[in-house]
C-alpha cells in the first residue's frame, strides 16, 4: 500500500515532533497552510531564568601547575616526557594498563594477611619491637631481639590466577605527539621471608602437679562421702568474649591443616582438655569427644593436628585470667576446618 | 602432727572447691580459621647397624627427606639445628629437644646390610608434642640396588601416617625422553621413578612415539607409534619388552589408547574417512566396539575409577569441550562449559576430579574440575602446558610444560590439586607425555 507525500510528511513530524505523544489524542493535524497558531510558539525563547548565569562568563581557570614527575601516570603530561619522541616507524612498548600489584608470595595461608617482616626478625605471634642496651644507661629492661608474625596470605593464588608479568603485549604505534608519561615503577615484591630458621627457645615441658587438684578433690571427696564432686558455685565470672576470642586466635595459630588429607579436612573433630592453673593444657587430658564428616582414619588425622595445635601453641600457656580458672578448666574445642577447604 | 594434717586438709578443701566449680560444663570454642603451611619434620640419618650399611642409612634418610619436602606439606629441619643425635634406634627419644626446633614430626630409623646382601631397614614416625609414637615401628626387606624403593616406601608409610591419605613416591613414570633440535626431534619411550630416578629406555630413536599409557597394574604400556608412516597403537610388556601391534582396520589412524581399570579392554580413538570415533577393544581377542557415532572429532577418552563412564573430548558443539558418557556408549554429557578450549581430560584416581588442559586467550592452562563440571579451577598457566596425569593417590598432578622459540625444550613438571608447590620433574633432558603409574608391590 502507497501513502501521499503529505501523509509522509505528516508522519515524519509526527515521529520527530517532541509533541507526538500528546497529539495522539488529538483530531486530525490541520493542513499546511492553515492557521497554525501554535507556530509561533517556534519563535518561543527559553525564560531567561532557565538559564542561571549562562550569561556570566566563567573566570578563566587558574593554569594548572604540572603535575609531580613521580605522581600517578596520567594519559596527558603537561611538560614533554625526558624520553626523545621515537621514529615515525618505531614501535614502542608500553604497559597496555597499568601493573597490579603482585600478590603476596607467602606459602603460610593464614586468616589474617601478614606482611613479610625484616630478614633478621625472628618469628613470633606477636610483633615486638628490638630491646637493647643502651650503652652508658641504667638498663632495667631485658634485652630481647625484635620479633613478628610469620608472613602470611589469606588464601592460596595458583599459578593461573597470579597476574601476569607485566611485561607489553603489544607494540603500539607512538602518538603524534608524545602524550604517555613514564609508566609508574612497577612494584617490586619483597622476597618471601625464611621462616624456619629461628627455633623458638626451649620452654621446658610442664609436667603435671605432684598432687593434681582434680584428684586431691576427687579424695576429699570420697573422704567425705560425697563421691564424684558436683558444681556448687561458680569460681569467678564468666569469661568475656574477648577473652574466649583471645584463646581461639591463641589456638588456631597454631592449627595447621596444610598436611591433611582431603578426607581430614572434611571432619569436624571435637577435643576435650583440661587446664592448668598456669593456663597450660594438660597434654595427658587431650581427648577426642567426637568427629563428624569423615572415616575413623581422617577423623584421626585432624585429632592429632588439633592436639598439635593445642600443646604447642599452649606450651607457654594461655592468656587467661586466673580468677577464671573454675571456668577454663575443662574447655571443649570444636575444630571445623570448613573454610579451610576453601582456601 | 594431728592439727598440721587437719589444717593442711582444711586449706586444701578451701583451695579445691573453686576448683570443682565450672557452671554450666566446659568452656566450650569453636575453631573454624586455622593456618595452611608445611609441617616441620625432622628426618636424622638412620643408624647404621653395621659399617657396611653406613652410606646406605645416610642415602634412605635423604630420600625419604627429600620425598616428604618435594610434597609441599612438610618442610625439613635441616641437621645443622639438631640437637639430639639419635645414635640407637632402640633408645627413647627426647622429645624436648625436638620440640626446641620446632620438629613436630620425627622420623628414626637403622639400616642393616645381612650376610645376604639384602638391606633391612627399621623406621618409626614420632609425633614430637605429642611425645608419642604415630603407628607402630615397621620393618622393611630389599635388595641394596633396591634402596632408593625402600627409602621411597618408608616415605609413603610416614605420609600416609600423617596425612592420612596413600603415598605416591613408590611409583614409576612412563614418558616420552625428547632430544635434538625441535623441528628433528627425536622421541623415545622412558620410564624413571617419580622422582626422575632409575631412567630406563624402552625403545629407540628410529620412529616417533607419542602418548605413553601405563597399566593399572604398572607392567603394561600402551603407546602410538608413526612407525609404519599412520599411527598405529602398540602394547609393550616392561619387564619382556615384548610389543605387539593391536589389530585396527586397514586405512585407518588408531591413537589416544587409554586402559580400562581392571586392565583388559582399550579404550582408543579411529580416525576414519575423516571422521574420529571412540571406540574399546578387547585386548585378549582384539575385537573392537564403537562407542561413538556422531560426525564430530572424539578423542582423548579415560574411564572413571569404576570403569562405568568414560570423560572425553569432542567438537561436537563448535569447539572442544569435555563430555561425559557411560561406558558402553549412548547419550554424552557436556561437563565444560568455560571459555576457551578444553582437552586430555583424565579422571582422578579418587575419582572425585577430572584434570584436563585448556587454552583460553592464548595461554594454556592444567586444571581440575569436578566430575560434574563444577567447581573448575586453573591451577597453571604458560605458553603450552598439556596432558595431566595423576599421581596414583589423586593428590598431584604431573603434566609437560613446553617453552617459547626456537629453542624451547618440553619439560615435565608436577603441581599439587590445589595449585600449590609447582616443580619441575627431574629428567635427563626434554621430556613429554608423562603416565603416572600405579603404587609398585
Amino acid at each position: 500500500m502507497a501513502i501521499s507525500a503529505e501523509d509522509y510528511a505528516a508522519i515524519l513530524a509526527a515521529s520527530t515532533a517532541p509533541e507526538a505523544v500528546a497529539s495522539i489524542d488529538t483530531p486530525a493535524p490541520p493542513a499546511p497552510g492553515e492557521n497554525a497558531p501554535a507556530l509561533a510558539s517556534g519563535a518561543d525563547t527559553a525564560p531567561a531564568q532557565s538559564q542561571p548565569a549562562a550569561n556570566a562568563a566563567p573566570p578563566p581557570d587558574p593554569v594548572p601547575s604540572p603535575p609531580e614527575p613521580v605522581s600517578a601516570p596520567a594519559e596527558v603530561a603537561d611538560t614533554a616526557p625526558e624520553v626523545a619522541p621515537p621514529a615515525e616507524d618505531m614501535a614502542v612498548l608500553l604497559p597496555q594498563v597499568s601493573p597490579r600489584p603482585q600478590p603476596r608470595p607467602a606459602p603460610r595461608v593464614a586468616p589474617e594477611p601478614v606482611a613479610p617482616s625484616e630478614p633478621d626478625v625472628r618469628v613470633d605471634d606477636v610483633a615486638r619491637p628490638e630491646v637493647a642496651p643502651d650503652a652508658g644507661a641504667v638498663v632495667e629492661e631485658t634485652p630481647q631481639e625484635a620479633t613478628a608474625p610469620e608472613e602470611a596470605a589469606t588464601e592460596i593464588v595458583t599459578e593461573a590466577e597470579r597476574p601476569r608479568d607485566p611485561a607489553p603485549t603489544a607494540s603500539p604505534r607512538p602518538r603524534a605527539r608524545p602524550a604517555a608519561a613514564r609508566p609508574a615503577p612497577a612494584p617490586t615484591p619483597a622476597p618471601p621471608t625464611e621462616t624456619a630458621t629461628a627455633p623458638r627457645p626451649e620452654t621446658p615441658r610442664d609436667t603435671p602437679p605432684a598432687t593434681d587438684r582434680s584428684a586431691v578433690s576427687d579424695a576429699l571427696a570420697a573422704a567425705l562421702g560425697q563421691g564424684t564432686p558436683t558444681p556448687e558455685r561458680p569460681a569467678g565470672p564468666p569469661l568475656t568474649a574477648g577473652e574466649k576470642d583471645a584463646l581461639r586466635v591463641a589456638v588456631q595459630r597454631c592449627w595447621n591443616v596444610g598436611s591433611l588429607s582431603s578426607e581430614a579436612l572434611a571432619t569436624t573433630v571435637v577435643v576435650t582438655v583440661r587446664m592448668f592453673e598456669t593456663s597450660k593444657p594438660d597434654i595427658s587430658s587431650i581427648r577426642m569427644l567426637s568427629h563428624s564428616g569423615g572415616s575413623a582414619t581422617a577423623a584421626q588425622q585432624a585429632y592429632e593436628a588439633a592436639r598439635r595445635a593445642i600443646i604447642r601453641c599452649g606450651n607457654d600457656g594461655f592468656s587467661l585470667p586466673p580468677e577464671k580458672f573454675g571456668q577454663w578448666r575443662d574447655i571443649e574445642m570444636t575444630f571445623n576446618p570448613e573454610r579451610m577447604r576453601i582456601k | 602432727m594431728m592439727r598440721s594434717l587437719l589444717t593442711l586438709l582444711a586449706a586444701l578443701m578451701i583451695w579445691a572447691v573453686p576448683a570443682m566449680a565450672q557452671q554450666g560444663g566446659p568452656l566450650r570454642l569453636e575453631i573454624t580459621e586455622g593456618v595452611i603451611e608445611p609441617m616441620p619434620v625432622a628426618v636424622p640419618d638412620f643408624v647404621a647397624d653395621t659399617p657396611a650399611a653406613q652410606e646406605l642409612a645416610r642415602n634412605i634418610a635423604r630420600v625419604i627427606a627429600a620425598d616428604l619436602t618435594g610434597t609441599g606439606l612438610f618442610r625439613e629441619i635441616p641437621a645443622a639445628a639438631h640437637i639430639s643425635r639419635i645414635t640407637s634406634f632402640e633408645s627413647p627419644v627426647q622429645f624436648s629437644d625436638w620440640r626446641a626446633i620446632n620438629a613436630q614430626a620425627l622420623v628414626t630409623g637403622a639400616v642393616n646390610v645381612d650376610g645376604a646382601g639384602r638391606v633391612i631397614a627399621r623406621f618409626r614416625i614420632h609425633d614430637v608434642f605429642a611425645g608419642q609414637e604415630l603407628g607402630q615401628g615397621q620393618q622393611l626387606v630389599g635388595d641394596r640396588d633396591g634402596w632408593r624403593r625402600i627409602a621411597h616406601k618408608v616415605a609413603d608409610q610416614v605420609y600416609a601416617r600423617i596425612t592420612g591419605e596413600g603415598g605416591y613416591f613408590d611409583s614409576r613414570v612412563v614418558f616420552v625422553s625428547e632430544s635434538g633440535p625441535k623441528d628433528q626431534r627425536a622421541k623415545r619411550l622412558a620410564i624413571m621413578d617419580y622422582d626422575g630416578a632409575n631412567v630406563q629406555f624402552l625403545t629407540d630413536e628410529s620412529s616417533i612415539v607419542i602418548a605413553p599409557r601405563f597399566s593399572p597394574t604398572g607392567d603394561r604400556v600402551l603407546y602410538t607409534s608413526y612407525e609404519t608412516g599412520f599411527p598405529h597403537i602398540y602394547l609393550l610388556d616392561v619387564t619382556s619388552m615384548g610389543r605387539r601391534a593391536l589389530p585396527t582396520l586397514e586405512g585407518t589412524m588408531a591413537f589416544a589408547p587409554r586402559f580400562s581399570p581392571d586392565g583388559r579392554t582399550v579404550l582408543y580413538s579411529l580416525s576414519q574417512g575423516g571422521n574420529t570415533d571412540l571406540y574399546s577393544m578387547d585386548i585378549l581377542s582384539g575385537a573392537s566396539t564403537r562407542l561413538t557415532t556422531a560426525p564430530s572429532i572424539e578423542t582423548a577418552p579415560s574411564y572413571s575409577p569404576d570403569g562405568r563412564q568414560i570423560v572425553f573430548e569432542s567438537d561436537r558443539s563448535g569447539t572442544p569441550q569435555l563430555y561425559v558418557m557411560d561406558a558402553g556408549g549412548g547419550e554424552a554429557r557436556r561437563i565444560s562449559f568455560g571459555a576457551g578450549r578444553y582437552g586430555t581430560p583424565v579422571w582422578s584416581p579418587r575419582g572425585d576430579l577430572v584434570a584436563f588442559t585448556k587454552q583460553s586467550k592464548g595461554r594454556f592452562h592444567i586444571g581440575v574440575m569436578r566430575v560434574d563440571g563444577s567447581e573448575e579451577r586453573l591451577l597453571t598457566a604458560s605458553f603450552l602446558d598439556e596432558g595431566p596425569t595423576w599421581a596414583p593417590n589423586g593428590r598431584v598432578i604431573m603434566f609437560t610444560r613446553e617453552t617459547q622459540g626456537a629453542q624451547g625444550e618440553a619439560r615435565l613438571y608436577s603441581v599439587d590439586i590445589t595449585g600449590r608447590n609447582l616443580r619441575q620433574v627431574a629428567t635427563p633432558g626434554g621430556a613429554s607425555d608423562p603416565s603416572w603409574g600405579p603404587l609398585q608391590n
